[in-house]
């Protein structure tokens, strides 16, 4: 039983925002409660399979790639000593920086039968203009390796954390059991990093089920696609939102799973007892193999995007920083700062609540609050155009339209699925912050509000700052939900990429697809940071 | 009878060349207990790593049932030496279940689920089967270690400070009952510690590790 203490203001905090936070989820689940339309049928009858199927063949693709490709790798950097491996340990995440449906729009450049790397063939070998090296990318085959490509580090970032973390003990242990080198990788390294990497595989099963950009791009017909088309081409919303209802109940379902693989993580190697894994150093020929492994993903990934956009950059010419550019730069700059300081906020309010006077409510609210990173862009959307329709409809009868179309409707998108990244940030920063300071602050009559100005927000300035870094970039990359929600005429860089490239414009979105790329790089400076510093034999 | 593990000329030393040891022959005959006693950093744990493969010697030669498993052009791979290792650590796979961990090392048997459960009833821990390593205590972790080590039925069994992590009367109490089962199963045991009280307890012959090799060889019967 709750004592009536856990709702004063400062500790009832967290529901209150929870509250506010799941209005929108709960409106679109609430559709599964409704009337289910002629189109709902048509749906049914002759694409709801279509959608299951490719979702689920895309969502298998990319998993086994982004398994084979993130384990291997790390395996690789955590097990043995070759050429540039310090540089491919930090560059293997660099793919995290380039957003699927910049892969895919560049990738159309390259590959397309006059694309870029086709005619680079043709001049090279003197070839008729009709020779076609490259298949056509424009396929579900074609996404499965945009999302790999760029969803690996995900699995790549747990493997490596994982296979660091693995006593030599217990490796050893394996040899001495019967294992050789090769056994120990799939019997005892792969099965014992199994919790973490599955909890990786699951945030790339998420972020494909959520993409939209892609598939749209490379005509694959998903959910996303589908709850698109049924709100722009039928003009069903509630259609829309049961099809994202029965989304959002798998992206759920896959959710717990992922809560469920990371508690069971837990178990690893005793700290007291460990012993960091042996480096071998490999030489000639296998120290080459090991470093073209490494090599391959991030080529793909990261610089043949990069150097696509580069090429098209400068074909663009000295119209690069038009007007247009620098006002949709402006606005993508201005929501996202707006979006990170709410969350910085919000995160660091929730946080404080919860040292304040922790109870499992609390802490429980707060871990569904974190939730929002796992809900698609475009469900939100929906719920949220549906929450703002009934708020204005209510409190302005229909008057005037206050909220819908509003940029508030893209905040509060933005600051939903960004939230977790910053209270992942202020947990970290709150636990550094030994309990004896508290106490201390308090006899010295700091407490409350006093505690949290006085002593805590001055050691949390770093938390604070990178908490602002990581929601900026995430917030740029995002584009369903800034799709649907965005004022009319108001243009973001995510946006303005993805219309030049439905327009085939390829050229001109590379200004805004580059600058999106660069600011998805300023949390891989800090993640390459933390890498640097998490080798064990570091410490 | 013949030694079951020989080791001849053995010389170990570090890239610096810096010499850890040299000139060390040693024999163990069949069922026999030897414990390596020591000063830190003297060596005892590098040369149960060379007899088990993980780390190669820099000179010498090991046999082991009279067959050559590393001298200067032969090394067999630890996997295939059937040598069995227990460190302080205990190493336990943690996502394995007790039963499973101790099934581990057990190939090319149809009843290794009996040969598991023999051990685990003989270190009293067949209760914890279902058990993660997570879940037990250090005590219970280390009779699962020595359970595993033991199911494959190696030729050699090497305890590097297997006790060490251990408390007074938990360790007594682990002293006698191993004690007991290495000599029922006529377990040939090399065990390193740095504890002399523990090291006569347990061995029927000490060696003590000094000065780059092996200067004394006690009889603890006498």
């Amino acid at each position: 039983m709750f004592k009536i203490s856990t709702f004063l203001p400062w500790t009832s905090l967290p529901y209150l925002i929870l509250f506010f936070f799941s209005l929108p989820i709960i409106i679109v689940l609430s559709s599964l409660l409704g009337d289910w339309s002629e189109n709902w049928i048509h749906l049914y009858n002759y694409v709801l399979f279509d959608y299951i199927s490719s979702s689920i063949y895309l969502v298998l693709g990319v998993s086994i790639l982004v398994l084979v490709i993130g384990t291997v790798t790390a395996w690789l950097i955590c097990s043995y000593e070759f050429h540039g491996k310090r540089f491919f340990e930090w560059a293997l995440i660099l793919p995290l920086s380039i957003p699927p449906y910049i892969l895919a729009y560049t990738f159309t450049g390259l590959f397309d039968s006059y694309g870029t790397a086709n005619n680079l063939i043709r001049v090279i070998f003197n070839l008729d203009t009709s020779f076609i090296l490259f298949p056509n990318v424009r396929n579900t085959l074609g996404a499965i390796v945009v999302f790999a490509f760029t969803l690996y580090p995900y699995v790549y970032l747990v493997s490596r954390s994982a296979f660091l973390n693995q006593s030599q003990s217990m490796l050893e242990a394996g040899r001495m059991l019967g294992l050789n080198k090769v056994q120990i990788f799939y019997k005892l390294g792969l099965p014992i990093i199994r919790p973490g990497l599955i909890g990786g595989l699951m945030l790339v099963i998420m972020e494909t089920l959520s993409d939209f950009g892609a598939v749209d791009h490379f005509a694959v017909q998903t959910f996303t696609t589908g709850i698109f088309r049924t709100w722009y081409g039928m003009y069903d919303l509630s259609t829309a939102m049961q099809l994202a209802s029965l989304l959002l109940l798998f992206v759920g379902l896959i959710f717990i799973f992922e809560r469920i693989s990371r508690k069971k993580a837990k178990y690893t190697s005793n700290t007291s007892t460990f012993r960091p894994p042996k480096i071998n150093q490999l030489s000639g020929i296998k120290s080459c193999a090991a470093s073209l492994i490494c090599f391959i993903p991030i080529f793909i990934g990261f610089l043949l995007p990069v150097s696509e956009l580069t090429i098209w950059a400068f074909q663009y010419n000295l119209d690069f920083f038009n007007h247009k550019f620098i006002t949709t730069m402006t606005n993508t700059i201005s929501l996202a700062i707006i979006a990170a300081i709410l969350c910085a906020f919000f995160a660091l309010l929730i946080n404080f609540s919860i040292r304040l006077k922790k109870n499992t409510l609390s802490v429980t609210s707060n871990s569904l609050l974190s939730m929002g990173y796992a809900v698609p862009g475009l469900i939100l959307a929906v719920g949220i155009v549906q929450l703002f329709a009934w708020l204005d409809k209510s409190i302005f009868y229909d008057t005037r339209i206050i909220l819908t179309g509003s940029l508030a409707g893209l905040v509060f998108a933005y600051v939903i699925k960004s939230y977790a990244l910053a209270n992942s940030t202020f947990e970290s920063g709150f636990e550094r912050i030994s309990r004896s300071i508290d106490d201390s602050a308090k006899t010295l009559n700091s407490g409350g509000l006093n505690l949290l100005r006085r002593v805590h927000f001055p050691l949390l300035k770093t938390s604070f700052l990178t908490s602002i870094l990581l929601v900026t970039s995430e917030v740029v990359k995002e584009l369903p939900a800034t799709l649907i929600l965005r004022p009319f005429n108001f243009d973001t860089l995510a946006v303005s990429t993805y219309i030049y490239a439905a327009e085939e414009r390829m050229i001109q979105a590379s200004a805004p697809a580059i600058a999106i790329v660069i600011t998805g790089l300023i949390p891989i400076i800090i993640l390459t940071k933390m890498i640097r510093s998490s080798r064990p034999t570091d410490r | 009878m013949k030694p079951i593990l020989e080791i001849n000329n053995l010389k170990h030393s570090y890239e610096n060349d810096k010499i850890l040891f040299e000139n060390l022959n040693l024999e163990i005959d069949s069922g026999e207990i030897i414990s390596i006693l020591g000063p830190s950093g003297c060596g005892k744990t590098t040369l149960l790593r060379i007899i088990a493969g993980l780390e190669t010697q820099t000179s010498g030669v090991i046999k082991i049932n009279n067959q050559i498993i590393s001298d200067a052009n032969h090394f067999l791979p630890p996997e295939k030496r059937k040598i069995g290792l227990v460190v302080q650590e205990r190493a336990l796979f943690p996502h394995l279940s007790v039963l499973n961990n101790v099934t581990f090392g057990i190939h090319n048997q149809k009843n290794k689920q009996e040969i598991a459960s023999d051990y685990l009833e003989l270190f009293r821990v067949q209760s914890l089967r279902n058990k993660y390593p997570h879940e037990i205590s250090g005590g219970e972790q280390q009779r699962v270690a020595l359970a595993r080590a033991m199911a494959p039925e190696p030729n050699i069994l090497l305890l590097d400070e297997p006790f060490n992590a251990l408390d007074g009367s938990l360790k007594n109490e682990l002293h006698n009952e191993t004690k007991k089962i290495f000599k029922e199963r006529q377990a040939t045991v090399l065990i390193v510690s740095h504890d002399t009280k523990e090291a006569n307890y347990f061995a029927d012959r000490s060696v003590l590790f000094m000065n780059n090799n092996i200067i004394i060889t006690k009889n603890n019967s006498n």
